[in-house]
């Protein structure tokens, strides 16, 4: 796969509730990540944005953005899926040959709709969103107890995944603030209300408004615009059937096959190894390890390790600071690029050379995409 | 999903069957994903009893309007019937949560008003009546 750069991005702070119109965040993002590049509205040729009819309560909710994503006549679409997933169909863009530069927008705001109660559209009509019984949290239950089942791990492991999480989320200054708590323990994430057994509230991310924004271009563009890209080297996604009575919740196939689709494409041969950055969207702290454990980042059953050693485990925090909705994985990919070009201030890994960002849709993470990253020469 | 409704209002399950693999699905699937056969075309009759093969013990309930702390906890289960190969969700009845186990055997509980609904089912008990 030639490369495709990444040569710009931006972040608005998330907030729980941002007190701001849709259309200003996304300007800010956008504006955000053209600054960051020293680019200007004429450069960019195509604009994916990453929104949600339901989150946003109408049909074709990109319609309104067109003017905030900078898309004003220029060709634009829109994923409905997760960032990370928009920012494969500005790939796909760039790879054509057609487009020299696509931004990336990401954006939803929770504080005006009840994410949990918008997800049960997400089941089958004929008879899981009737009988009501499934959701966030009770799929994260029983995804939790089977992985605790199949692979013995503890309670006390996951919460101290957790805890890692969350003291580095403290770490960093794009996080929610109302996420970050560097004085948590174990007991703390133990003791805090169960949600669905196993799921404890700590396990389980804050969701919040904001809106992110990425820049890609071709390679020679790419060197062009700045010195130090992160370059998209490899990508994969993979769809699971709807169905969890179908599915073994302690593993992740489709992550699985993700993975080894996007490391054969950018020649990782041993991830465990090669790898120095894991950020992982996962909907709850049990869910990272079994994408990380899919990812081939560890054995199987064994994602505690990453707390003591090989890929760092989500240094940015991961969805543990904070959850937006729509706009996940491409904070993935930008916790990342930061790692990459030595912009982690406060929580840079040293010497990170090669990193992972994933994402995902769907109950139990049923999509799965995973991008692999490498610095361009920092 | 017809033969499915109809069944429930029979207090029946109707299981459909994978032309292919013969994988049954119940809640009845049109299509088998893994062998991309049509899945709808034969059809079992499964009985009341099952296996829980996950549960959780849910603190939460959510609607398609809200999330609300529940008084008293419910025990949602995946829950495969006898004969069927994938699990649907269901609640799990008349069992206190500290005596739920995986691969406990149960049976269903119809829905005082049967009216062809997936809400017939109104759960299933641990066989036995513990």
């Amino acid at each position: 796969m030639e490369k495709v750069g990444i040569v710009g991005y931006y972040q608005v702070k998330p907030d729980l509730d941002a007190m701001m119109s849709p259309p200003e965040m996304i300007f800010n993002a956008v504006r955000g990540a053209l600054d960051s590049a020293g680019l200007k509205r004429k450069d960019i040729s195509t604009v994916i944005g990453c929104t949600n009819d339901y989150y946003d309560g109408k049909t074709i909710s990109n319609a309104f953005k067109v003017d905030a994503g900078g898309a004003y006549m220029k060709d634009e679409s829109k994923v409905e899926f997760d960032g990370a997933h928009a920012a494969l169909y500005g790939v796909f863009r760039i790879l054509s040959g057609n487009h020299k530069l696509a931004m990336i927008y990401g954006y939803s705001m929770p504080s005006c709709f009840n994410y949990e109660a918008v997800r049960i559209l997400e089941l089958d009509p004929t008879f899981d969103r009737t009988v009501s019984l499934l959701n966030s949290y009770s799929a994260g239950g029983m995804q939790m107890r089977a992985y605790m089942k199949k692979f013995n791990v503890s309670l006390e492991d996951i919460a101290k995944v957790a805890v890692n999480s969350i003291k580095n989320a403290a770490k960093n200054p794009s996080a929610l603030p109302e996420a970050q708590r560097s004085d948590i323990s174990v007991g703390d994430v133990l003791e805090s209300e169960i949600l669905c057994s196993p799921l404890r509230k700590l396990m389980y991310p804050i969701l919040c408004d904001g809106t992110a924004a990425i820049i890609l271009a071709p390679e020679k563009q790419s060197l062009k615009i700045t010195d130090n890209p992160v370059w998209i080297t490899g990508v994969g996604n993979c769809q699971d059937t709807y169905y969890l009575g179908e599915r073994d919740l302690s593993i992740s196939t489709s992550m699985e096959i993700a993975a080894n689709k996007a490391y054969k494409i950018a020649g990782i041969n041993d991830p465990k190894k090669e790898i120095d950055i894991a950020e992982i969207f996962g909907h709850t702290t049990c869910e990272d390890l079994i994408l990380a454990e899919a990812a081939g980042l560890c054995e199987k059953g064994n994602g505690t390790s990453l707390l003591d050693g090989g890929p760092a485990l989500n240094p940015s925090g991961g969805t543990m600071s904070g959850l937006t909705p729509c706009v996940c994985g491409l904070t993935r990919i930008i916790e990342a690029v930061k790692q990459l070009r030595g912009e982690a201030t406060g929580y840079q890994i040293s010497g990170a050379k090669k990193a992972v960002a994933t994402g995902q849709v769907g109950f139990c993470a049923q999509n799965n995409i995973l991008y692999v990253l490498e610095g361009g020469g920092n | 999903m017809d033969k499915f409704y109809d069944g429930l209002e029979n207090k029946k399950f109707i299981a459909s069957k994978c032309s292919k693999c013969g994988k049954v699905f119940l809640p009845p699937r049109k299509t088998c994903g893994d062998c991309f056969a049509k899945a709808a075309e034969e059809f079992v009759e499964l009985p009341e009893t099952g296996t829980v093969k996950n549960f959780t013990v849910a603190n939460y309930r959510v609607s398609e309007r809200r999330e609300r702390k529940l008084k008293e906890p419910i025990i949602i289960g995946l829950v495969q019937v006898d004969g069927a190969d994938t699990a649907m969700i269901s609640e799990v009845l008349n069992i206190k949560p500290d005596d739920m186990k995986e691969g406990m055997k149960v049976k269903v509980v119809w829905a005082d008003r049967i009216k062809g609904h997936p809400k017939d089912i109104k759960g299933f008990e641990p066989i036995g009546g513990e």
